[in-house]
């Protein structure tokens, strides 16, 4: 199309510039039909939603399916779930920086873009569900240190701050590659800490036998690693499909195997949860009991799929034969960013299945309204990426990707030169501590 | 602790000269990956330690009797200390004394009859369309005391052939469900009351996770009663949307009172009382029957015993 060329090469006449950005107005004037199309219906969804919170917030909670026994609902699940994409495609942009991935270099912006979204969606999910959200701010002023919500939902706010802020900073190209550096060192660690905090809001909890186990928190880790890359491989894909962004098929290839890996891990801890509480020397009545509910009606429907789907992408993604192909790693990739959600509501909706007096509750199955509060969440992020594909430079520029590759090249010489002469290379290494 | 100690050196040994195989380039990144689990760690200490620490309230880590062979029903008097208590007085009630309330219930002596919950639904406002009671009762199989094969939702009466467990909120000594509030909207009390400031709670459900005793309730709905059935000595309104539970009747007991669910009871199966004062009819069951406690185990020292 005709915007290939301007998004990317002198800015367009009808770019704005503010705070050190070009704002690509005039892309988002002359988007075409499809595109307000398709932003009318996000409007609509997010005006839905808003009815619904409303008459939340009106009537109370009794419009939510959630009760007692199942106090937690769809948002929660939704909590962990944007978490985890976010953390997850931050790990990929992060890897530019710290091991030289430099093939992932040309999806940084979107990759920091996504994951400060995903980590806004989260947190409109924690407010809309909140009965009382007006006295959140009681959070700031009287922290309980013994609740692992003030980490974790501390840690989302920082985080976004953070994704933002790294955004900026990517595209004005502020502070170069020194300052985009450090960023990654403190965006990182701040993922892997949002991550493991939400975890903990699970598994800390002597109360829920099926949560309270160490390897939550590992296994959210890689679950979270696993679908957020495979959701920055589908958007990276729709990206081009609307030519706002161009990659190349290795990147794509490189991103697949990386995938491939991490859902290997992930498949093996689930893997070693389940048999450490089937086996008999180390069944434990209440965990085996509750872990068996995944295998039964009707919570079986929900998570024997998580099993069969995260497996097929597995193979989807190792097969030598048809691994390059882009319909290959796309459905790897839906498939396991379906698997991880079904995943998350499995574990939550089973860690109430049968509450602490050891009474089974029927499953929980969302309201409309809290379905309708989700979706506008959702259209509200899928809003913020389309609009932000229209008027942020998102392509990372040829130059600046050239220039580091050219690096990268040189680089690789030098290492080569060190395994040549061992000597010194042991010099130079301990002249460098 | 230990983390902060090991982070130095997981930094820095990429820079001892070792046998050669990592090339420069990947040492230098590595190191940095280094850093950022380095400082991972250290994040997560420095929110971790005094979350630990706050968890051990007061003498509540000291071994079982810290007066060597002394009274172990004192000691556990003694634990029973105030938990994230703001030090204001709380509305609708008078100020803490110098009692550690806990109660004594006869499973032998309970028919099941559900007046205590009933007596309890009365006093304390509890909404008539919000769907739970501070009691539950339990249906239990003769030959066994496993709650999972229990039964919660049995018919009106009780029966000969099964035994019945009321459960409440056992003024925990250990409350998870004070650990687990983000914003200290609830706390222990002085005298072992764990109460609610409905005007603080942000509705974020999260004590009910973490209370093992099923015991914290949402009021999903706006709390209804009848006009000419409201206490007014309890709050109502301001329940709307926020967590409520047993408080052992605190606009009661703590003006010399006794708890609805005891007075209502027709066996006399409960037993309320002041735990420090060794005269008390709870601290003499305590001192000479054999008692046990529910899911004991996991630490939480209920303040309700069971007898029978
Ligand atoms: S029984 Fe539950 S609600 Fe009551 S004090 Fe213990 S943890 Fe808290
Ligand atoms: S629901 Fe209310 S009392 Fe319970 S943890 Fe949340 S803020 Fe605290
Ligand atoms: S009133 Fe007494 S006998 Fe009846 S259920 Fe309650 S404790 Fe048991």
């Amino acid at each position: 199309m005709s915007t290939q060329s301007t998004q990317w090469a002198a800015p367009a006449p009808d770019t704005k510039r503010l705070i050190g950005i070009d704002w690509n107005i005039g892309g988002l004037l002359h988007a075409g039909p499809r595109f307000y199309a398709f932003i009318s219906l996000l409007v609509t969804v997010i005006f839905l939603g808003l009815m619904a919170w409303g008459a939340f917030l009106f009537n109370g909670g009794g419009l939510m399916a959630m009760r007692d026994t199942y106090p937690w609902g769809l948002w929660f699940t939704n909590y962990m779930y944007y978490v985890g994409l976010s953390a997850g495609g931050l790990a990929v942009y992060a890897s530019v920086h710290l091991f030289g991935a430099e093939q992932f270099r040309p999806l940084s912006r979107l990759a920091v873009l996504q994951a400060g979204v995903l980590v806004m969606m989260a947190l409109l999910g924690i407010i809309t569900d909140m009965e009382r959200f007006w006295r959140a701010g009681w959070m700031l002023l009287t922290p309980n240190p013994t609740s692992p919500f003030v980490y974790t939902g501390s840690a989302a706010n920082i985080y976004m701050i953070i994704a933002f802020v790294d955004l900026w900073i990517l595209i004005t190209g502020k502070g170069g590659e020194k300052l985009a550096m450090r960023m990654t060192l403190i965006a990182l660690p701040f993922a892997v800490y949002l991550h493991t905090t939400t975890a903990f809001v699970l598994s800390l909890n002597k109360a829920r036998e099926l949560w309270n186990s160490a390897v939550m928190v590992p296994i959210f880790l890689t679950s979270a690693t696993a679908s957020g890359i495979a959701l920055l491989m589908i958007s990276a894909y729709i990206m081009q499909r609307f030519n706002v962004m161009r990659f190349k098929k290795s990147m794509f290839r490189s991103l697949s195997t990386l995938l491939a890996t991490v859902i290997i891990i992930d498949l093996f801890l689930l893997g070693v949860e389940i048999l450490s509480i089937f086996w008999p020397t180390s069944n434990h009545p209440g965990h085996s009991a509750r872990m068996a509910l995944f295998f039964e009606a009707p919570y079986g429907w929900v998570f024997i799929p998580v099993l069969i789907l995260g497996v097929s992408a597995f193979a989807l993604l190792a097969g030598r034969n048809r691994r390059h192909l882009p319909a290959v790693q796309l459905t790897a990739a839906a498939m396991y960013v379906v698997a991880i959600f079904l995943k998350r509501y499995t574990l939550m909706a089973m860690g109430f299945a049968i509450d602490p007096l050891g009474q089974f509750t029927a499953p929980y199955f969302p309201s409309l309204v809290e379905i309708l509060i989700a979706l506008m969440i959702l259209a509200i992020g899928l809003l913020i990426m389309a609009v932000a594909a229209k008027i942020l430079p998102l392509q990372v520029p040829d130059q600046e990707i050239e220039e580091h590759a050219h690096e990268h090249v040189k680089q690789r010489a030098e290492w080569a030169a060190l395994d040549a002469e061992p000597q010194a290379a042991q010099a130079s290494v301990t002249e460098a501590g | 602790m230990s983390d902060n100690h090991l982070e130095p050196r997981d930094a820095g040994s990429p820079e001892v000269p070792g046998p050669e195989t990592a090339p420069q380039g990947l040492t230098i990144s590595r190191r940095r990956l280094l850093e950022g689990m380095g400082a991972t760690a250290a994040l997560m200490a420095a929110g971790v330690a005094p979350a630990l620490l706050s968890a051990l309230p007061g003498k509540a880590s000291a071994s079982e009797s810290p007066s060597g062979g002394g009274d172990a029903v004192d000691a556990i008097a003694e634990r029973n200390q105030p938990v994230n208590y703001p030090g204001r007085p709380v509305k609708y009630a008078q100020p803490a004394g110098d009692e550690k309330w806990v109660m004594v219930i006869d499973v032998k002596a309970c028919i099941g009859c559900r007046r205590c919950v009933y007596a309890c639904v009365k006093e304390n406002n509890i909404g008539r369309e919000s769907g739970f009671t501070y009691i539950q009762l339990l249906e239990m199989e003769p030959g066994s005391i496993d709650i999972e094969h229990a039964k919660l939702d049995y018919e009106e009466g009780g029966r000969p052939d099964k035994w019945y467990l009321p459960v409440q909120c056992m003024q925990c000594a250990k409350p998870t469900c004070v650990y687990g509030c983000p914003v200290k909207a609830t706390w222990k009390e002085p005298d072992g009351i764990v109460v609610m400031d409905y005007d603080k709670c942000i509705a974020c459900r999260n004590c009910i996770v973490t209370c093992p005793y099923g015991a914290r309730h949402f009021n999903w709905v706006h709390p209804h009663v009848p006009e000419d059935e409201i206490n007014p000595d309890v709050p109502l309104d301001e329940k709307a949307g926020t967590i409520e539970k047993c408080h052992f009747c605190i606009q009661r007991t703590r003006n010399g009172g006794t708890t609805a669910c005891t007075e209502a009871c027709p066996v006399g199966a409960r037993v309320f009382g002041d735990l420090s004062d060794p005269d008390s009819a709870v601290s003499k069951i305590l001192r000479t029957r054999r008692v046990w406690r529910l899911k004991e185990e996991l630490g939480n020292e209920p303040m309700i015993w069971y007898v029978g």
